[in-house]
């Protein structure tokens, strides 16, 4: 059972949406259960974020309760969690603090605490690729030569004074031909268009041939089965 | 190991420090450029703009607050351009870690400045889950999806609600995203109900939707901070984005500068190395 | 092949079903049946006729060829160096939900690299993001270390829930590689601006590193950062290639078949846009 049923509703699921998809939602049963079932789903998903915050406390409190190591930050989870979510759901008319509206603790707490340091975090990358950059473009053989050499183009281009150079380089040495022009026209839309088309085909193929795995039961890891 | 492996092998602590030290130097000393349209970001502009005044635009707030150096700057223009051009705004977003909020605070901000009304002029949606469900079902009714708005007012009482019942009702979809959301716009939305639509990404996605754009399923496309400062000058809407460049510039040409003495350190090792096998 | 008699007569069905299209076109949006999609619904037939034509063939015992992925044959190598070094291995199956496919992937090449290492007594750790995805990684990795045998070596804790948010994971895996120092980093499934803080640190602290990733925007910096890469469906690909399964094998092929249409249909719509009369044949594949 424990392994049937997922399965069965899977591929119900699964089914269900493929037909109503050739289907007048006007017209037809099936189209109106397609937009139903769509209703229900955004159900189903505010109860799988409710999900993730049952399960994170729990995960958190088990480490806390048997005193692992690092539990303070465990400890410092939860009261993140109960003090961001504990004002926000109670209701604005009995205080401005409560509710997510500007004024609010939520609202303060995320953007002077979560705001800056999420900012921070994906800052940090402007270090980390200029590091990955310096040791991973090298010439060391033809690709790698062009690998260097279009992201070197491409880098100048995306900044004012580097398209000023480029500009400068075309007419001095080239006679006037324009540089950043071609960089989108022959880089951005040329070889790096066809490169992404080829690479999204190849990856929508690849997760159609899986759903339809998981549909038909024969993937089944979603489950926890190998 | 002699000074061009040492180079070679430089602590990349020296390359974080001089990166830091790039993105300081325009805050003390400030530095404005010239700063060219991409043919991509004209042609979203051109595409909002020729809009009648009091269309219906979706702009969505798809983004994380990691990148809103190089996203809000996009939402922001773009909220300039539709309210100087009286477009009614219907902000929505798949967005659950903040996405509401900084819709909500976004959209406020500047509808103050042209004395747009809520409810009138611009609703937020805010957000809710699967995005899957929600942008096919906001194809057959907006409001099954969205029963009220982000502060919990029904969308029966918000008169701009009463004239945008699904995506036949709205005339384009701005989707400003830092994730691959924008795919499942277009092949969703536009794809399905044909609503035209453009996009502003950060400019690790941007490449990726090129391919959108020249299919012609996406009108325009701006990317990273350098698209967002196209539009905040198409749109006379000077911002945090045209103030960056000064920093983006310096940091690129610090990496440039960074891979060229890498390679220097690298052949001229490698000639060092062969002259002491001769 | 066209010695088969199913495949005569899908083949037969298909071209009718073409030749049918232009009329189709015609009628009103009005009708039961969605006639402006049958384009979409020839190609959900053929996609699913291909795959489960290679799954059964794959079953029959065909030989099917998939050429070699080098990161996937690097996986055994980096696990063994892990070994030897009396290290461990370190595995991320993306930081995305349960219901992302892209983890599912990373998930399904979870269970065959424990499978190694349970092998090996090499040391795993698998730090996740989501809950779901932590109940998921246990039961795979268990069952796998009760395939190989090796049940008393199997731990709760090799799967490990870290944190839910983006960057605090990232923090916190950034911290266990920096005091750990793993031999082998495989990173499989679904990375966003995290991929090259995870990689680059990963580098400094000496490991191998493997990846794996179906986003394009995030593949040059695994690339610039990683010593194998697996690109777009190369991913999706792990599983069948790590596995030989028949049946996963069989899907693999199944897409491969539909890349060789899509390949001479645009080959074809060279020609004929070329030569000008493209006009008709753009039109049946234009989604709706």
């Amino acid at each position: 059972m424990r392994t049937i049923v997922p399965v069965i509703v899977a591929f119900l699921a699964g089914f269900v949406m493929i037909v109503s998809f050739f289907f007048n939602p006007e017209r037809t049963l099936l189209g109106r259960i397609e937009s139903e079932v769509l209703v229900w789903v955004t159900i189903v998903g505010g109860f799988t974020l409710l999900l993730g915050v049952v399960s994170i406390t729990r995960v958190n409190w088990q480490a806390v309760r048997t005193m692992k190591e690092g539990w303070g930050y465990n400890l410092l989870t939860l009261l993140s969690i109960f003090v961001m979510a504990i004002p926000a759901m109670l209701p604005a008319s009995w205080s401005q603090l409560f509710g997510d509206a500007e004024g609010s603790i939520y609202d303060w707490l995320f953007f002077h605490v979560d705001y800056p340091m999420m900012a921070t975090m994906f800052a940090m990358l402007a270090f980390y690729i200029a590091s990955a950059a310096y040791r991973a473009f090298r010439a060391r053989n033809p690709e790698s030569t062009l690998l260097l050499v279009t992201a070197t183009l491409v880098m100048l281009w995306r900044i004012p004074m580097g398209e000023a150079f480029l500009i400068q380089v075309g007419d001095t040495l080239l006679f006037g031909y324009n540089l950043p022009e071609s960089i989108n026209t022959y880089i951005m839309n040329g070889a790096n268009l066809a490169v992404q088309r080829g690479i999204l085909i190849g990856a929508a193929l690849g997760a159609a041939s899986m759903s339809l795995r998981i549909m038909l039961g024969i993937e089944r890891t979603y489950m926890g089965k190998g | 190991m002699n000074f061009w492996d040492k180079l070679g092998a430089l602590d990349r602590r020296w390359i974080y420090l001089l990166v830091a030290l790039s993105v300081i130097f325009p805050l003390i000393v400030p530095m404005s450029f010239k700063i060219s349209i991409t043919p991509e970001a004209r042609q979203l502009f051109e595409a909002v703009d020729a809009l009648p005044d009091s269309s219906v635009v979706m702009l969505t707030f798809d983004y994380y607050p990691s990148t809103v150096a190089e996203t809000e700057p996009m939402a922001t223009a773009a909220l300039h351009h539709l309210f100087r051009k009286d477009c009614k705004v219907v902000t929505m977003t798949t967005i659950p870690l903040g996405g509401p909020s900084m819709a909500e605070r976004v959209t406020r901000t500047i509808a103050r400045e042209y004395n747009k009304d809520y409810g009138v002029d611009f609703v937020n949606l805010g957000y809710k889950a699967n995005w899957v469900a929600v942008l096919k079902g906001m194809g057959n009714s907006i409001e099954a999806i969205y029963p009220a708005d982000n502060s919990g007012a029904p969308l029966s009482e918000l008169p701009l609600m009463a004239t945008v019942k699904n995506y036949d009702d709205v005339s384009f979809i701005f989707v400003v995203a830092d994730n691959d959301i924008v795919q499942n716009w277009v092949s969703i939305v536009n794809a399905q109900y044909g609503t035209p639509m453009g996009a502003g990404v950060t400019a690790v996605g941007a490449p990726k939707y090129y391919a959108f754009v020249g299919s012609g399923q996406l009108t325009g496309l701006l990317g990273g901070m350098k698209g967002a400062a196209e539009y905040e000058l198409l749109a006379d809407a000077r911002g945090l984005a045209e103030k960056g460049m000064g920093m983006q510039s310096l940091a690129h040409l610090v990496i440039i500068l960074m891979v060229i003495v890498g390679n220097i350190a690298f052949f001229a090792g490698r000639w060092s190395q062969k002259g002491k096998v001769r | 092949m066209l010695r088969h008699l199913r495949i005569r007569f899908l083949l037969t069905l298909l071209l009718t079903l073409v030749a049918d299209y232009q009329f189709a076109v015609a009628q009103t949006s009005d009708d039961i049946f969605r006639v402006d999609r049958i384009n979409a619904l020839i190609t959900f037939v053929l996609f699913s006729i291909a795959i489960l034509l290679y799954i059964k063939w794959a079953k029959e015992g065909k030989p099917l060829f998939i050429r070699k992925i080098a990161g996937l044959d690097a996986v055994e190598e980096a696990v063994g160096r892990a070994t030897e070094m009396g290290k461990s291995v370190l595995f991320i199956p993306g930081i995305q939900e349960i219901d992302d496919i892209e983890t599912i992937a990373g998930i399904s090449i979870l269970g065959r690299v424990a499978k190694i290492t349970a092998q090996y007594d090499t040391p795993l750790v698998v730090p996740v993001r989501y809950p779901m995805v932590l109940a998921a990684g246990q039961e795979v990795v268990e069952q796998a270390y009760i395939e190989m045998g090796k049940r008393d070596s199997y731990n709760r804790d090799i799967v490990r829930y870290v944190a839910g948010e983006q960057f605090a994971f990232t923090a916190t895996v950034n911290g266990m590689m920096m005091r750990d120092r793993p031999a082998a980093n495989i990173y499989m499934g679904a990375f966003f601006a995290e991929s090259l803080l995870l990689a680059e640190t990963g580098n400094a602290a000496g490991s191998i590193q493997i990846a794996g990733t179906a986003r394009p925007e995030q593949l040059p910096f695994f690339i610039a950062a990683c010593d194998y890469t697996l690109m777009g469906e190369e991913l999706y690909a792990a599983s069948a290639y790590l596995s030989h399964e028949p049946l996963m094998l069989g899907g693999l092929k199944g897409q491969d078949l539909m890349k060789v249409l899509i390949i001479v249909s645009i080959i074809i719509g060279i020609v004929l846009m070329t030569l000008g009369f493209g006009d008709a044949f753009r039109n049946l594949f234009e989604a709706v």
